[in-house]
Parts: structure tokens; sequence; C-alpha cells
């Protein structure tokens, strides 16, 4: 069923989408934001270590429902199997609005100059790195950027002190707010950091460590990582540019739609997308523009599922670039027993950071930012920690909870990941989702440059461990299964070439006039750091960039 | 004609059919409601409670209970436990709690009436409408783990628009008169203790030691949809600038901290706290404030015709009750704030 | 793969062992109860899926990996509250596994110690699970050795032990009071004046 025609529709509310919304409404431009999920409030993720966007061990609260929405997974030996949001190898990042600026951690890292250029900087001396990988330099530039970077650490809320970092990339402007005092893990860390001779400082986060924006500050709740915040201090799209967006009463938000596809005129340009609604009714939605915003697995899928007589492989898939190159970050690093307690209930948790190790690390390509973790609540802790020649279970084992849980400070770092080509998400000939769409399947694994950068991250976060006084530590290693998750990136290439990218340096699918993705799909390389900050970045670029070059009606 | 008059009588026959069956549920007491997993771990608790002379329905209702929503709330249960979908827990919804109030106050009379004219009666209009407020702060989902914490849902459904400009109204206009802070944001009904009826041990046992032998205190955490025991909230270690703050070590304030709390950084006096760090330093919260009614003026007067030397009436003192800005608030007022010059050595007693 | 019929998600995975719980409506649930239920072993009073006697195997194991002692065992602490309730919910796909599972370790138990596994002393139960975890089971009663059942549930005993007392386990918090946090913090919030509003206007 058709709808009156709009100036743009934006298909996913998460980190990029309502940007490129709310730039597009404040220009006067009228615009539909599709949204899978729902517009979630705390009240529907109680406090619970079993059931939240970190641990779905009873499901997960922010979406996707675990019945209705399946992929398909493909491990290191080619066995497939379908699996649900909960299980592993779904890689879920949430389905609602706000996506995982809802329940994130909400690190505001800026990529490192070099990380948009990782071709350049290492093709010479790591070329072990580009065997077998697509390890390219991205079209634009740290530069290009930079304001943008901005716009997102002002307009969305950043609080840190990045003073410390002499690592960091040129800015224009300092943090808007001050970081939230030390916790003691910080302190601890901090001596042991200086007495290695590294820079530790306060972690830039999208969270308000004083009242910014009409909404108050943290009150360092443990409930953080995988929750949404009871204060509305943790900065996501969700409590920022959407109302914004929305009060312009130029955007209308439709929750629980799903998109089938986009559709398009004889010109092979989009003329709008076609969805179901909640109760599973089709609609239409004509629009001059269509931006995808869906996170790299599923803004994937949406163009392989966008087929026409011009395009049977897909939406911009006519070099077979789309779904490629699918990476997330190599988490890898360290955990330290203390003899002291070091735990002080302060959340976030995660607090300090070194970027000693991003770059210029001998004989390897990359590196990665390495922090100390957020707050392990007592499952994460039992199902995550354990010292080595502790027993599994028992009386040994419940000793060890019982004396190391205020006792253990975990490192760790997302490694940036060289991509490969074959680390991909393809469709589904078989498996259908609820509405009868094709859905993702994801095969692949990580290059073993990306393992061995990482083995060499977990020893800094142990060496950063030994130097701040723990009294036992060992690492935390990567499996070498294909990534995605959370941090999930790559698979609609931004590059001049047609022939080897999906999207133009402004997001724009080669082939079309009017169809953008705007997400971390376009990301060349992921840096070594959390994405959210880049990809917002990249969103208000964008968002900009149509409001002023794009025609409305 | 037939046909409708068969479906009234097959309709008025499912409609009885509810309370006929709550009524048959009922019938065999305790253990009978006990049968359904759901209950076995309330019923359990109950038969050790203060409570366990007083029956379910007594609190819960039963089958001669008017109200559609009652029964309609217990046909959705039953559904829901043959479906096995049924959590653990049955906790009571907004409409339960409700319901409760007049239950309580049967047998509590004076806490009631007490509660009713303190502070704590305070209804969701008075929390969520409230202009000086809803214009100056964000209104957002912590609001509610104070007031309303038996709201089944978030901020954004029950009160619109959620800006600073207005104006306000709730979404669920039903609520608007009802108590924010109802009797189960602060007890259990099924905690583990003596009967209630033994108020000869009651008269002999005050303070913080009732709470041991006939313990009802609770905090309903809304984050996690449960009460939880006074026993097992922390008591905070408070201080004032670097100097760690003498406090009571009454385990029932931990209930007051819950909502009267200090920032994170356990500053006396930060965010809501009201910790007494002058002269009153180590007192009891509930030394002063009467446990439902929240007042204190008379509780001066316990202490002061006694101890004070400074031979004040403290019915006319300049406190915080008679002036909010008062430079002798009762919690932060030390001695040197009218002794400037050097408390007066104390006077021996004749 | 090409030519095969497309398949929805809601048939991929029969849920085994499923049916009595696998209600569609009330109604129809009822007159499966019935009929369909009446072959299945009674849930032991209080419970939804375990028998009495699976109640007191199951009870076994888990206090066997999560023992008592200063603090309470997994037992205690209603981890087989927390195993049973979500038999009937998130892990239906369980069920069978578990039937099988306990009934296996007690004949086991019988054939290599004379007594059901519930009745054995905590070091042969220790020594039973110790040798499921290598796999090493006998192989008559465990096919994989026990290795499955072994990881099964010990996932599901450390998450009722560990995780929200909502869902059944970790009974009065006792796994927070043993690592010393408690569940609630003491947390105030700043007052403030909400004069600043979105920092771009148009």
């Amino acid at each position: 069923m058709p709808l009156p025609k709009v100036d743009a529709v934006v298909i996913g509310a998460g980190a990029a989408g309502p940007i490129v919304a709310k730039e597009l409404a404040f220009a006067g431009w009228r615009v539909v934001l599709l949204e899978k999920g729902r517009w979630h409030t705390s009240a529907d993720c109680r406090k619970d270590d079993l059931r939240n966007q970190r641990n779905p061990t009873l499901g997960y609260p922010f979406g996707p429902e675990e019945e209705g929405n399946p992929r398909v997974f493909v491990d290191l030996n080619g066995r497939e199997r379908i699996v649900k949001p909960s299980e592993p190898g779904y890689n879920n990042n949430a389905f609602c609005v706000g996506g995982g600026t809802l329940s994130y951690g909400a690190m505001a890292w800026r990529f490192h100059p070099n990380d948009f250029r990782m071709r350049s900087t290492y093709a010479a001396k790591v070329p072990r790195a580009f065997e077998n990988s697509t390890l390219e330099d991205w079209p634009i530039s740290y530069e290009d950027l930079e304001p943008f970077y901005e716009k997102a650490e002002w307009e969305i809320g950043v609080s840190g002190d990045l003073s410390g970092d002499p690592f960091k990339g040129p800015r224009r402007r300092a943090l808007p707010m001050p970081p939230l005092p030390p916790t003691r893990e910080h302190e601890i860390l901090e001596k042991g950091a200086r007495r290695l001779g590294l820079h530790p400082f306060s972690i830039p986060m999208l969270r308000n460590s004083v009242p910014y924006n009409g909404r108050p500050a943290c009150m360092r709740c443990r409930w953080c990582v995988g929750f949404a915040c009871e204060v509305d201090a943790k900065n996501g799209t969700q409590n920022t540019v959407i109302p914004a967006a929305l009060a312009t009463g130029n955007l209308e938000l439709r929750t629980e739609c799903s998109v089938r596809e986009i559709l398009l005129d004889e010109k092979g340009d989009a003329a709008g997308v076609a969805y179901f609604d909640r109760e599973g009714r089709p609609w239409e939605q004509p629009a001059r523009y269509v931006v995808v915003s869906c996170g790299a697995i599923e803004s994937a899928r949406l163009l392989l599922n966008s087929r026409s007589r011009l395009y049977p492989q897909g939406l911009g898939n006519r070099f077979d670039w789309v779904g490629r190159n699918l990476q997330g970050h190599t988490y890898t690093g360290a955990n330290g027993l203390f003899e002291e307690i070091v735990y002080d209930d302060l959340g976030p948790g995660a607090s300090i950071a070194i970027c000693d190790f991003n770059h210029g690390n001998p004989g390897l390509a990359g590196g990665a930012m390495l922090a100390n973790e957020f707050i392990r609540l007592p499952y994460q802790f039992v199902s995550g920690i354990r010292a080595p020649g502790v027993p599994r279970w028992g009386r040994a084992h419940k000793e060890f909870v019982r004396r190391a849980y205020r006792r253990i400070i975990p490192v760790l770092g997302p490694t940036q990941e060289i991509p490969v080509f074959d680390s991909r998400v393809t469709l589904d000939p078989r498996v259908r989702d609820r509405f009868g769409i094709p859905v993702a399947r994801i095969s692949g694994y990580r290059h073993p440059h990306s393992i061995e950068v990482s083995e060499y991250m977990a020893e800094r976060a142990a060496d950063w461990l030994r130097a701040s006084g723990a009294v036992k530590v060992w690492l935390r290693r990567a499996g070498r299964g294909v990534s995605g998750g959370q941090h999930q990136a790559g698979t609609c290439r931004m590059g001049r070439d047609p022939k080897t990218s999906v999207v133009d340096p402004w997001c724009r699918v080669h082939d079309t006039a009017n169809v953008y993705v705007v997400d971390a799909s376009v990301h060349v390389t992921n840096g070594g750091f959390n994405p959210v900050l880049t990809i917002m970045a990249i969103a208000y670029r964008t968002g900009a960039h149509l409001a002023r070059a794009g025609r409305r009606a | 004609m037939k046909a409708a008059a068969a479906a009234l009588v097959l309709g008025l026959a499912l409609l009885l059919m509810i309370p006929a069956a709550s009524f048959l549920y009922e019938a065999g007491g305790p253990d009978a409601c006990a049968r359904c997993h759901e209950m076995g771990a309330p019923v359990g608790e109950w038969r050790h409670s203060t409570h366990r002379g007083t029956p379910c329905s007594a609190c819960h209702g039963d089958a001669l209970t008017a109200g559609a929503r009652f029964h309609l709330a217990n046909a959705r249960r039953v559904v829901q436990h043959w479906r096995g979908e049924a959590g653990e827990l049955a906790p009571l919804g907004p409409e339960g709690i409700r319901a409760m109030l007049p239950r309580c106050q049967k047998c509590h009379q004076q806490e009631f009436a007490s509660w009713s004219s303190g502070p704590h009666s305070i209804t969701y209009r008075s929390i969520f409408l409230d202009e000086k407020h809803n214009s100056t702060r964000h209104l957002m989902d912590d609001c509610l783990r104070c007031h309303g914490m038996h709201f089944d849902g978030g901020i954004r459904d029950l009160v619109e628009p959620l800006s600073i400009k207005g104006p306000w109204r709730l979404r669920r206009p039903e609520l608007l008169e009802e108590p924010a802070i109802p009797c189960l944001a602060c007890h259990s009904i099924h905690r583990r203790g003596a009967l209630h009826e033994e108020r000869r041990l009651e008269a002999k046992i005050a303070g913080p030691r009732q709470e041991k032998f006939r313990p009802s205190l609770v905090f309903f955490d809304r984050r996690s949809m449960a009460p939880v025991d006074v026993a097992l909230l922390p008591l905070p270690a408070m201080i004032d600038g670097a100097r760690p703050v003498k406090t009571s070590p009454d385990p029932r304030q931990a209930l007051c901290y819950q909502c009267h709390a200090p920032l994170s950084t356990r500053q006396v006096f930060s965010g809501d706290d009201r910790t007494p760090a002058g002269v009153h330093e180590g007192i009891s919260c509930l030394a002063c404030h009467d446990k439902h009614r929240q007042t204190t003026r008379a509780s001066c007067a316990n202490c002061h015709p006694r101890l004070s030397n400074c031979g004040l009436d403290v019915e006319k003192m300049d406190t915080t009750f008679l002036n909010k800005d008062s430079r002798h608030n009762i919690h932060t007022v030390k001695c040197a704030d009218c002794h400037p010059r050097g408390v007066p050595a104390r006077r021996a007693r004749p | 793969m090409p030519g095969r019929a497309p398949i929805l998600y809601d048939s991929v995975k029969p849920i085994k062992g499923g049916g009595c719980l696998k209600r569609r409506s009330f109604l129809a649930g009822s007159l499966a109860a019935a009929s369909a239920c009446r072959s299945k072993p009674a849930p032991a009073a209080g419970y939804r899926f375990l028998t009495q006697a699976e109640v007191a195997t199951l009870g076994a194991w888990v206090d066997t990996l999560i023992p008592p002692d200063e603090d309470p065992g997994a037992r205690g602490a209603g981890v087989v509250r927390y195993i049973d309730l979500q038999l009937t919910r998130w892990f239906r796909r369980h069920q069978s596994s578990y039937r099988e599972a306990l009934a296996r370790i007690d004949r086991w138990a019988r054939s290599r110690a004379g007594r059901g596994f519930a009745e054995l002393p905590p070091d042969t139960r220790e020594e039973l699970l110790s040798l499921m975890e290598q796999g090493e089971a006998d192989r008559d009663h465990f096919p994989d050795g026990g290795k499955g059942a072994f990881e099964l549930v010990l996932a599901h005993a450390m998450q009722g032990f560990y995780g929200n007392p909502r869902h059944g386990g970790n009974r009065g918090y006792a796994s927070w009071k043993m690592i010393g946090v408690p569940p609630v913090p003491v947390r105030g919030r700043e007052h403030y004046e909400a004069a600043r509003t979105f920092p771009e206007k148009s």
C-alpha cells in the first residue's frame, strides 16, 4: 500500500540513521525513520545478570526477539547452523530505537589518523598483513572527519580528558565535559602506566559527567554496559538527536517496521522502500532518498535482498562487494589479581586508557587502545574470569570467586582487524525470517595477522597490570572465527572505484543516484577503537552533505 | 433468536466460571494456593511470617471480591500458567498494590493514619505533575525508583511530554490520586517473624530490635522487581570532606538511605542525603523521625530537656522546621554555629 | 541447495519433549493436558518439570558443583528451582537432555557405588563429575563420556547461583552476600537546573 512520498526515508534508528534524519529534518526535509525494534525504557530491562544486551543467557531485552529472526552461521570447519539471537554466532547488536547506543558502554573514540591510511602506513613495513587481505586506505582522511567528530562530541555529548594522550589526531576543540572522578582501578592503573613510561588518560565517554543537554550527570551505578540508563545520563541517539528531530515536526519515527527491500524505478534509482509493520501488513513508502543504516550485517542483507532486473545480485552488488570484509574487533588483554580490594562499585567501571600501542608496534600493522573493563556483575565474572589452575567448579572455584571478585582488574583492547574478502554476509538460500525475507548468512575467519597483533596487545595489557602491582596475571586470547558483534563493520566498503567498493566517499551507493549507506558498513578498516563516534561523525558528514547537495520537493 | 439466547447463556456461564474457579481454588486454603508452583514460595514464606494468622484472601482478595480487574487478572494468570509463561515470582502490579491499601489499613489503623498524614502518602499527581520540578528538571526512569516503584512501565509510559515545556499529563489518569509510595514500598508482608498478635512482645521491644523479631522492612527495588530485605541493604560509610562521619548502626536507616541517598562520593548532604553531621551526628533517622508520619517535632523533647545545657526552648528553635533556609539545619548544625567564640564548658549537674 | 523448499523460522528446530508446554491456547492446552501429559512423569510438589527423584539427584549434582560452606551451596540457593523454571521456559529444548542425564547419572552411580547419586558422599559425587568433565564416564551410561551433560548442568548451575534472584535461583542474594557487594547500592542524584536544551536549534 503506497503512502505519501517523503524527501527521505531512513532505515534503522541506531547510531547513524537518526543523525542523518535529524540533519535532514533540521534542514526542512520531510523524513520518515523506520526502526525494526521498539522504543524501550529501562523498565524493559531489569538489572539482571542473565538478561541484558551483554548477556543474553535468557534473551535480549532490546532485541531482536528470540523467535522469528534467525541467521545462519558457518563456522571455521564449514559447518552451518541456524542461530537464534541469543546463540553464539549470531553477532547481534540491538534492534531498537537508539540501537546499540541505548545500552552501550559509550566509549567515544576518534580513530587515529593512521587508521584511515593503513595501506600507506604498513604496505612496505608489514607485507604479511596484506597477504590474502583487503587492507586498504580510506578514500577520506581524519582531517575530513575532524569537524564532524567535534560535532558528535558536542551534540551527543562526550566527557573525558584527552590532554594526556600524545598520540591523538589534531583537534580544534576540547571535549564539552570533564571526566568522571577516577575509580580505584583508575588510580592503581595510572601509577602502573607511569611506571612503564606510558601515557594514561581518562577515556572519552558519551556519558554526562555533569548536567548536559538538559539531562543529569551519571550517578555511577554498576548497571551500565548492556543496560539502558535510568537517569538518562548515557547519551545515545534515543535521547539526543531523535527527540530533537521529532520536535521539528519534520520527522516521523515508525517503530516495529521491517524493511523488505529498496524499491527501484526503471532507471535503477530508488523509488522508496517496502516494509512490514508490526502486524505484518505490507506497506510502500515512496521517497526521494533512501538511507540504509541497519548495521553492517543487516544493511548488507537489505542491499542483497533488493534485487531487480538491473541488479539481479542485489543493489550495489554488481562487482560482488556487498557483504564482503565483515570485521569487528579482536578483543584481547589480561586479567590481574591484586592483594588488595580494587573494586569500589563505581560505575561505569571503564575509566582509564592508553593509546601507546595503537600504531608503531614492531613488525605489526596496527594495534589497539587498551583500557580497564566495565563493572563485572557476578555471573559475568564467573563466566568470563578464572585464574589458571583454578578448577571450573567445586570448593576451590567457589573460594576463588569469593576471594577474587573484588580483587581482579581486566584490561582489554579492540585490536584493529585486517579485513578479509571471504569474511562475509550473504543471503541464506533457504532460511527466512518471520516475514519470509531471506536471512543473513555469516561466514569467514580472522586474518592471521589480526591474531598476531592481538597476542601482542594481550602481552602489553599483562605488562601494564604487572607494573600496577598485580600478584598474578593471565592473558585473555581471541578465537580465530569471523568477528562482527557489536562492532560489526566493513560490509559496504567506501571507495572511489566502483569495482572495489560499494559506496562513494559520501556514502552513496555507486550505481544509484539516491541510495546511501550510513553506518559502520562503510568502514574500510575499523580502527583500534570502539567505532561509535566514527559512525556518528560519518553520519553527520553525510547528513550535512545531503542537506546541502540533495534535491527535495 | 435461539442462537442469541444460547450465546447469552454460554457467555454468562463463562463469565461465572471465572469466580467459580477462584472459589474452588480458595476452598482448599493456603495449601490449595501452593499447589501452583508460582505460589509455592510465597505460601511457604507466609507460613513463617508475621502474617501467618491472616488468610491469603484477607490481603489478596477472594471469589467474592467485586471488581472485574481482579478476576480478569486471575484469569490471565491461569492462562499464563497453562502456557508455562508465568514467572517464578508473582509480584503484585499497580492494581494489586492499590487493592492492598485498605486491607493493610484494616489491621494497622494507627500506622495507616500516620502514613496518610505524612509526606510519604504523596500521590502520583503531586510527584509527576509538579510544574516547578518538571520545568527545571528532566523526568527520567530513575524517578520511579523512589516514587511509583510498582508502576509497570517506564517514565515515558507515565508522563507526557517528557520535556521541560509542559503542560504535563499522566498517561494513566487512574493513577492521579494513588499514593506513589504505598505500604509495600517499604514493607514485605511475607517476611519471617513473630506473629503480629504478640503485642506483649512488641510493647517490650522498641527501636531497631523490633525489626529483628517482627521484620517487615524491605526496599521494593523496581530494578529487579523484588523486595530486598533491609538486612541486605548497605549503610553507606559517610564522609564530610575527608573526615569519616559517625553514623548510627540502626539497620532500619538502610531503607531511608535508598532514597534519601548521597551521591556516589558519599559526602554528607550531597544529593538527597540528610545524614546528621553536626551536634546530632551518630543519631539514627528514626530517633527523630516518626516511622510513618516522618514528623519530628515532638522528638526533640525526648532528649533535650535532659541533655541540653543551653537552656533553649527546643520547640521554638530556628531549625529547618520553621525555616527551610535556617542556618541551624538540624542535620548540620554544629556547636560552633551558636557558640562562635567557643563552646562553654559543661556545667556540673546539681 | 537450490530447489529445496524455503524453511520458515518456526519449522526449523522442533522442540523435543516440550509438547505439553507448547500450547497455542488455554483451551487447547487444557484439553491436551488431559491426554498428552498423562504419559509424562508427574513433577514434584511445587516444581514444574522435575520429578521428586530428579529434584534430589539434580540437587546433589549442583551442590557438588557449588558446595555449601560458610555460604549456601547451589541447592540451598535455589539453583534447582532456577533450572526447573527455565526448563519450562527458556530452556525447553533441554528438557529431554535433563531427563536423560539425571536418569543416567543415577544408574551409573548405582552400578558403580551401589547407591543413587543423591545418596553418595560428596567425595564420590565429585569423583563421578570429574570423570564426566573429562568425558570419561562409563560409556554404557553416557555415550559421550558425560561431557555434554556435565557442561549443560555446570553452565545452568552457575547462572542460577550467580544470576538475579528473580529467575528462581540465588535465593536471598546468596552469591552477592558471598562476594561482599550489596545487591543494591546507595546512589543519589545531583540536583540541577535543566536550563540548557539541545545545542543546535533551527
